[in-house]
């Protein structure tokens, strides 16, 4: 019904849409989501006719060129055929007018009734948006912001259009005013069968009201794909940033930013400023918008690339199998949490990743590439943060020597940039850099003190991936969340991918993306971490949750650990649901909706 | 078993420790008389004169020998030959200690357990007597008789180092270093090494101990090259006239000062095992408090 080709609209030499391809059925909404500044508004006047600039490309509704029709044709398109509920709530109406009189004046200016009908057409839609009656007559001022927004819904709505564009129809609501309003957009969507478009930044709105979504950044749509899908699983960088940025309900990760501000940028793709994971092409070359894998994405590197792939790997230490064919996936900028109790193989699934253990099958591959042979540049690019901070630093060396030992052996930079680069990084992990603190040793520091000197040590090298090994077990509660805000932090500056081995439940789901539940050596459960918080498929995952720290008095029951026999599911000896079949065979991790499970009772419920 | 533990001042202990005091003060008296031998010695120490067995006179402050030499002179000469051997023997073992242990706990695998049998076997070869047969063939000057105590008792110390090593390399200090992408000779020089240091040190003052008492002891047998000025040596030569009153100058003070040097050598071997195992400085401690 409505397609755009190539629009690009132009303030001047400023241009502020970048090559707009999109395409809307009929009866189909679609969300354009964005952060403020990106040109979603600018998207909607101009296919509404009304923007100042130069426009360019074409704008089809339902065939014709809106860009080539003549501004006397166009009006009579404009509220007939597209509608447009404005964005700012305040000053789209007019103070001297009541709000009868405004809504009824589209009606009027296209002569389609009379003044009479179309007032009473008018108070026809006002009842339908849910406006109380006594409020017909009343002034833009004497209402509220809810009312206000009805009153433009139903303004929109006059003339009965196929399409209507609607500019951030939710967001300076209250959380149930809200709720309403997307309930009434709903319902008149679904009598009408209109078709909307919304322009909006509140994800909450565009979840609630749109089939599809897509992504604009800085006049150009970077991702766009079904609502649920995207929302679950976004694929590019901006999109994850914008759902990390978004307080909700659903998701379990401290809140995250994007770092560095929008700019419009002619050449390369226009969010490489501020992607952690953008190379030399993206300064370069604007991407173009490509389906990749049932999703569009505009990025060089086909969305968020995967960091760490471990591919069945397995550790025998003797005759001892430490980890059983593990099999993760880490991706650029996220966290994944490796959770389980003591001795299930976290620890050894980290060192087998950096290569103080090795493989005895399996393989790895860092950014795509198999790790064969870990030289100075793998170590350049994964490092790892220790348990116990005391421990990993040298009782020799002073805070600067210690700091800057990764220097030291990689080779990197002359005396002096080395040590600016130490001060650098001791600012960065929030430490002082003066030289009475740079000079004391380990035993002179506090235990935070010493892990964000072993945080310093590992981020020196500016890693991509990081493997952080209960970097917080040995802290205080205070100590413990600074540490863990600093790493959020410093993910979200740089992108770190984190491998972040924890026995605390409450900590993973607060600062990871997703979960991977481990036992004996197996993974049980993986999944998104909202998602294994809120409804945990594997018995053991539901045991660790109800043994998470909650702050209520209930003493949880928790089953105690007995030895296995080693043949079945390496649950089964605590499983309260446990069944014959658990004893004799081992589960296969597979998919369960969004997670993946290794249960046997899993399996008739999914084959059913 | 010795542990370093974090950032001692180990001369600081050593020194606190009243045993390590006596030790060094001994032993730096040994060392001035080493050194300065050649201007106290009254007489040439080597040459032989026609007043024999003399007993002490102003001439000769502890008389002569059989054969005319001056006991004084000879003593204060024979100090530059024990602390010779002292250090040869110290040096030459803990470096092949060190190389011989660090190096089975680093490789690791078939090369450390060739290196721990070999080592076994030579534990049980008794390393006087095997001496005692080679020098009955040639009669070794210092530096044979510090190449062969060292090549024949250097087992113990490379199964300390070992040891020691094996418990270095596992530190979490040395497996961060790793994670930076550091090789095995960053890693044994900048980490292993320095914190080897204790205990090669107290490797070495043992094999020194070692050294001196076996020097003496065999010279005492008269398994010497007789030109040498050794305390050993002077005693085998002193006990062949027990029966005149010449042991009351030549006998006692050479066996004297034989001890003094390896009490001293003991005491700071002492001192330094106390300073390093918490335990025995605890001990210590209480027993000063009493």
């Amino acid at each position: 019904m409505l397609e755009l080709r190539e629009l690009e609209v132009s303030y001047g030499k400023r241009k502020v849409l970048h090559g707009i391809n999109l395409n809307m059925k009929r009866g189909e909404s679609l969300a354009i989501v964005g952060g403020s500044g990106g040109g979603k508004t600018t998207l909607g006047l101009s296919i509404m006719g009304l923007v100042e600039g130069t426009v360019r490309g074409e704008i089809l509704l339902d065939g014709t060129n809106l860009v080539a029709v003549p501004e006397k044709a166009l009006r009579k398109i404009r509220w007939n055929q597209i509608a447009m509920v404005f964005q700012n709530v305040e000053n789209a109406l007019n103070p001297v007018y009541t709000v009868l009189d405004q809504v009824s004046e589209p009606i009027v200016a296209h002569n389609l009734r009379d003044r009479y009908d179309a007032k009473r057409r008018a108070e026809e839609l006002m009842k339908m948006v849910n406006l109380p009656e006594g409020r017909f007559l009343a002034y833009p001022h004497q209402l509220s912001g809810g009312e206000k927004q009805r009153v433009l819904i139903a303004m929109a709505l006059a003339n009965d259009p196929d399409l209507i564009i609607m500019d951030e129809p939710t967001t300076a609501l209250d959380a149930l005013t809200k709720v309403e309003i997307i309930n009434l957009i709903c319902n008149v969507r679904n009598e009408r069968e209109l078709t909307i478009l919304l322009l909006t930044h509140d994800l909450y709105a565009a979840s609630m009201l749109s089939d599809r979504m897509a992504v604009l950044y800085a006049g150009r749509i970077l991702e766009s794909g079904f609502t649920p899908a995207l929302l679950s699983n976004p694929r590019h960088p901006y999109t994850r940033g914008l759902i990390r940025c978004y307080p909700n309900m659903t998701t379990t990760k401290d809140l995250q930013g994007i770092k560095g501000m929008m700019e419009f940028l002619d050449t390369g793709c226009p969010f490489h400023p501020r992607c952690t994971q953008s190379i030399g092409i993206c300064r370069e070359k604007a991407p173009k918008l490509e389906e990749n894998d049932g999703r569009f994405i505009a990025c060089h590197r086909g969305g968020i690339i995967p960091l760490l792939e471990v591919r069945d790997v397995s550790k025998t230490f003797d005759s001892v199998k430490a980890i059983d064919s593990i099999d993760l996936t880490l991706y650029e900028g996220e966290t994944l949490a490796l959770v389980g109790e003591s001795g299930s193989g976290k620890t050894t699934t980290a060192k087998t990743v950096i290569g103080l253990f090795e493989a005895t099958e399996g393989q790895m591959y860092l950014e795509g590439k198999r790790i064969l042979d870990r030289d100075k540049n793998f170590y350049r690019r994964v490092q790892m943060i220790f348990q116990n901070p005391m421990e990993a630093l040298s009782h020799r060396l002073s805070v600067q020597e210690a700091v800057k030992e990764p220097l030291d052996i990689q080779k990197l930079g002359n005396r002096e940039q080395r040590e600016s680069m130490v001060r650098h990084i001791l600012e960065e992990v929030e430490l002082p850099s003066t030289q009475s603190f740079m000079n004391k040793y380990p035993h002179q520091l506090s235990q935070g003190e010493a892990q964000r000197v072993g945080i310093a040590r590992a981020l020196i090298l500016n890693p991509k991936l990081l493997i952080a090994d209960e970097p917080t077990s040995a802290l205080d509660a205070s100590t413990q969340a600074k540490v863990v805000k600093l790493l959020l932090n410093l993910q979200e500056k740089r992108g770190i991918g984190m491998l972040f081995i924890t026995h605390n439940l409450a900590l993973a789901r607060k600062i990871s993306d997703r979960l991977a539940v481990m036992l004996k050596g197996n993974i049980v459960e993986e999944g998104p971490s909202n998602e294994i918080i809120s409804s945990p498929l594997h018995p053991y995952t539901e045991d660790l949750l109800k043994a998470a720290p909650t702050l209520s008095a209930n003493v949880p029951v928790v089953p105690t650990n007995n030895k296995n026999d080693g043949q079945g599911c390496p649950y089964a000896n605590r499983c309260s649901k446990a069944t014959e079949v658990c004893f004799k065979e081992k589960p296969k991790l597979q998919s369960c909706s969004s997670h993946r499970v290794a249960c046997m009772n899993l399996k008739p419920e999914k084959e059913g | 078993m010795l542990t370093p533990n974090m950032h001692n001042n180990y001369w600081r202990e050593l020194t606190r420790n009243n045993f390590g005091k006596l030790g060094l003060v001994l032993l730096c008296l040994v060392l001035v008389i080493a050194i300065f031998a050649p201007f106290l010695a009254r007489y040439d120490p080597g040459e032989p004169s026609h007043s024999i067995l003399m007993p002490p006179s102003l001439a000769h402050w502890l008389g002569t020998n059989d054969i005319g030499q001056d006991i004084w002179s000879r003593l204060l000469c024979g100090a530059k030959n024990t602390l010779l051997v002292a250090l040869g023997v110290g040096v030459f073992t803990t470096i092949l200690s060190t190389v011989i242990g660090a190096s089975a706990a680093l490789v690791g695998g078939l090369y450390d357990k060739i290196l721990m049998r070999v080592i076994d076997a030579l534990i049980v070869i008794p390393a006087f007597i095997v001496i005692i047969l080679v020098a009955a063939y040639v009669l070794p000057n210092v530096w044979t008789l510090i190449f062969l105590i060292s090549i024949l008792t250097w087992q113990g110390g490379a199964r300390l180092v070992r040891a020691q090593t094996l418990s270095l390399k596992e530190r979490m200090s040395v497996y961060a270093a790793r994670t930076f992408g550091a090789n095995k000779l960053y890693l044994v020089i900048r980490h292993i090494i320095p914190d080897l240091n204790p205990i090669l040190f107290a490797v070495f003052i043992h094999s020194a101990t070692r050294g001196v008492f076996m020097e003496a002891g065999l010279a005492f047998l008269g398994i010497a090259d007789i030109s040498t000025v050794s305390w050993g040596l002077m005693m085998h030569h002193a006990l062949r006239f027990y029966y005149l009153d010449v042991w009351k100058w030549w006998l006692i003070p050479t066996g004297l000062a034989l001890s003094a040097t390896i009490m001293a050598l003991v005491f700071i071997g002492h001192a330094f095992e106390t300073a390093m195992d918490p335990r025995l400085r605890e001990m210590e401690q209480e027993e000063w408090q009493c």
